[in-house]
This record gives C-alpha cells, structure tokens and sequence, in this order.
C-alpha cells in the first residue's frame, strides 16, 4: 500500500514529460525585448536630458557674465523695452535649441 | 560544480553578454520544471506570472549564475523570491487551484491533496518527491533548517497518504 502511495504520488508531482511550451518561451523573449527597449528608451531619454541641460548652461552662463559688463548694464537701464525684445529673442532662441531632440534610433517596433 | 551544469553555464553566460538565442534555450529547458512546480505550489493561476518575471530575472542576473548550483535550483529560488514580493506588493489571494500537469495523475484527486496543504507543505512535498531536489537545496530555497524540512516533507507525505488512503 504504501509503496503503490510512494509510486503514486512521485508521478502526479513529477513534471509533465512534454515539449517545451514554445508560446511561453515566445511570451518570455518578447519581454525581455520590450525590457531592454524601455532601458534603451530611459537612457535615450536621460540623454537628452543631459545634453538639454547642458545647453542651458552653454548659453545662460555667458548671457549672463555679458550682462555684467558695463556697456551692456548701461543699455539695458537706458532702453529697457529693447532688452526685453533681445531678453525673448534669446529665449525664443534657446526654447528652439532646447525642443530639437534627436531621433531615438532604438528600433524596436521596427524590427519586431 | 554540479555535474550537468557546464551547458546551463555556457548559455547563461552567453545570455550574460545579449544572446537572446542562448536565453531562449535555457527558457525551452527549463520552463517545465519549474512551471509544473509553481502550479503545484501556489495554483494556476499565478504560475505563469511568477514563471515569466522569473525568467526576466534571470536574464537580467544571468552574469550572476557561476554555476555552482543546478540551474533549474539558481531559477526556482528567484521564482521562489518573485512569490514572496508579489505576496508583499498585492496581498495575493491564496490558490485554490493547483492543477495536475501530469495527465496519468487523477488530476481533482492531487489537487484536492495538495489544497489541504500548507504552501510550504506544498513546495517541499512536490520538490522532494516529484522533482527530486535533495532536502538540502529545498531547505535551502525555502530558508529553514534541514530538520524542520524532512519534518515538512514527512508530516506533508502522511496526511496526503492520509488522504489518499481515505479516498481509495
């Protein structure tokens, strides 16, 4: 009796002997593609956050120390509405520099 | 290392370095096992779920597997993690359903057998008997002591022989 139970009980919790279930591997794979896309997505878009940031201080940093020089701090007493239109120009201009972003050549929908 | 293991190693380190090939035949491998495994031990229904971010895991860890443990134990133990963090993040309902995946087993019968179970019960039981790990890897995956494993395995076998006996 037992040994008919021991018999019974190691062939119901043996795995099943099957072939591979290729669905699933098909499931796993394409989740590790969509994972390394996002990675590849997060990085691109850190990036370009960087490269962003670095364009901001590129042009904030000698916008700034031009301002300081006198020539300049005596203008912008002297005609304040045209430093405020050469003020929005230079922001248009870097509003411009900062919303160009570079294509994300990750690929993935294209190639699956 | 363990014997056999030089294959699962060759391709978890060429996983290790973006061979989504190498990666796939370690899934093709070793799905089974430990899908049939995660059926029995916490149903169905969670199986799948648990199976997949295992293998995500495990790809994303592949540079970590050195081969010394069985693949397949270096798997269920990150499996084995996945539960117990899904448990955690969502209070996941116990199942109700573990299944038979194998057809020559009465499948209402084992079920019914291994609801009655406690989950560890039920792990012990089903890595012991039927997948044949030594009680030292299971005592080992599910974190305590060896006595307290053969006792699980034991007090499981009884009451399914219990069962079992009563049903005949």
């Amino acid at each position: 009796m037992n040994e008919e139970f021991d018999d019974f009980l190691v062939s119901a919790l043996a795995p099943p002997g099957r072939d591979p279930d290729r669905h699933f591997v098909r499931q796993v794979q394409a989740r590790v593609l969509l994972e390394e896309y996002l990675e590849a997505r997060q990085r691109s878009v850190l990036a370009g956050l960087a490269r962003q940031l670095a364009v901001l201080v590129v042009v904030a940093v000698p916008m700034w120390w031009l301002s300081r020089a006198a020539p300049i701090a005596f203008w912008l007493a002297e005609s304040p509405a045209l430093a405020l239109a050469s003020l929005l120009t230079g922001f248009l201009f870097l509003v411009a520099m900062l919303t160009v972003r570079p294509g994300i050549s990750v690929g993935f929908f294209q190639e699956n | 290392m363990a014997p056999g293991n030089d294959e699962d190693l060759a391709l978890s380190r060429r996983a290790a370095a973006g061979d989504h090939g190498a990666f796939a035949l370690l899934v093709e491998k070793h799905e089974r096992p430990l899908r049939a495994f995660l059926s029995r031990t916490f149903g169905v229904q969670h199986a799948d779920d648990i199976a997949q971010d295992a293998f995500l895991k495990a790809w994303r860890g592949a540079g970590q597997y050195d081969g010394r443990a069985r693949y397949s134990t270096w798997l269920t133990r990150i499996a084995w993690r996945c539960r117990i963090d899904a448990v955690r993040r969502e209070k996941a309902p116990e199942a109700d359903d573990f299944g038979s995946t194998n057809v020559a087993a009465s499948t209402a019968e084992v079920a019914d057998m291994l609801g009655r179970l406690t989950e560890r019960e039920r792990a012990s039981l089903v890595l012991c008997e039927g997948h044949g790990w030594t009680h030292a890897e299971a005592a080992e995956l599910l974190n305590i002591p060896l006595g307290t494993l053969k006792s699980t395995v034991a007090r499981a076998k009884a009451r399914c022989r219990a069962m079992w006996q009563g049903a005949a």
